[in-house]
């Protein structure tokens, strides 16, 4: 095995899935090489498989939208322009119940 | 000026009009566009992570995020491509949470090969022979080479598209391919 074949191969490999020509240094070795070109032929064959799965969609679980929208519950109910004002509305709302509950606890004497 | 009967046409002008619906928070939109796009934002995330039930977690988060950030999006890309970016942040974050690879069996994978003309049997058989070992050696390399192999050479996307997505630079991502791909050619080679 020539040590060329082995420098060239990474450069091959890309001319392969790129459609481009192998960079200079190799390009003369490569064109005379039936090991670099039989490597050449075979990345060719890869890079079109892995360009067809492109076009495959995998069906997503079924219930993927439901947690999804699930997840959304919260989110959806206060619309993001809301979240800060609802929040402190919220602190206040809390602090006037906890007001109102510590002055009508019942009293022993 | 657009043509109101292309049909291409009038599926963009609905995708836009659900985002718009679904970034003033109609719920129902968002429920479209999930839809319409859940499949390929799975199909991204079962790429990348192999494992089909973190790429199960992968895609909801993804989905979940693009509900959050749709008031951002302005439109200047098409809504698959913006979902795309948002998948394979998503998947990096969960792996790094996971911090190691899970394993995937060629099983796993099996579904995930385009269909093969079936009139050449010899044909297909190397077809599928060769899929087997893709999907091993895909399996192989280690993360970070296999998400470049898979959005530059199964999604087309651009060196920039990917180093920004991946936070590196253009260099970086050319150099991540170069070795990616000399490792599946070795890989495969090998397993001839």
């Amino acid at each position: 095995m020539s040590i060329v074949c082995e420098l060239a191969a990474p450069f091959i490999a890309n001319s392969a899935v790129d459609g481009g020509a192998v960079i200079k240094p190799f390009r003369s070795h490569a064109a005379s090489c039936l090991k670099c070109q039989a490597r050449h032929a075979a990345m060719a064959k890869t890079a079109r498989e892995l360009a067809a799965m492109e076009g495959h969609r995998i069906a997503a679980p079924a219930d993927l939208e439901w947690r999804v929208m699930t997840s959304l519950e919260g989110d959806l109910a206060v619309p993001k322009s809301w979240s800060r004002p609802v929040a402190w509305s919220a602190a206040v709302l809390s602090m006037a119940a906890a007001i109102l509950i510590w002055r009508l606890r019942p009293r022993t004497s | 000026m657009s043509n109101p009967t292309d049909p291409t046409q009038v599926e963009r002008d609905r995708e836009r009009e659900l985002i718009a619906r679904a970034q003033s928070g109609d719920r129902a939109a968002f429920a479209a566009l999930l839809r319409e796009h859940q499949d390929e934002v799975y199909t991204l995330a079962r790429r990348l992570v192999g494992d089909p039930h973190l790429a199960s977690d992968v895609a909801q988060e993804a989905l979940i995020r693009a509900w959050r950030a749709l008031p951002k999006f302005r439109g200047d890309s098409r809504l698959s491509t913006w979902l795309y970016r948002i998948t394979v942040n998503t998947a990096w974050t969960h792996k790094k949470r996971a911090g190691r690879h899970q394993e995937s069996s060629l099983d796993d994978h099996l579904d995930m090969a385009a269909p093969i003309d079936s009139s050449h049997p010899e044909v297909a058989g190397e077809i599928l022979e060769l899929r087997g070992r893709l999907r091993l050696a895909l399996d192989r390399l280690p993360d970070p080479q296999r998400e470049v192999v898979v959005l530059k050479d199964v999604y087309g996307w651009s060196h920039a598209e990917i180093a920004e997505s991946m936070g590196i630079s253009v260099t970086a991502a050319k150099v991540r391919l170069h070795r990616a791909r000399a490792r599946l050619a070795k890989d495969l080679e090998e397993s001839a």
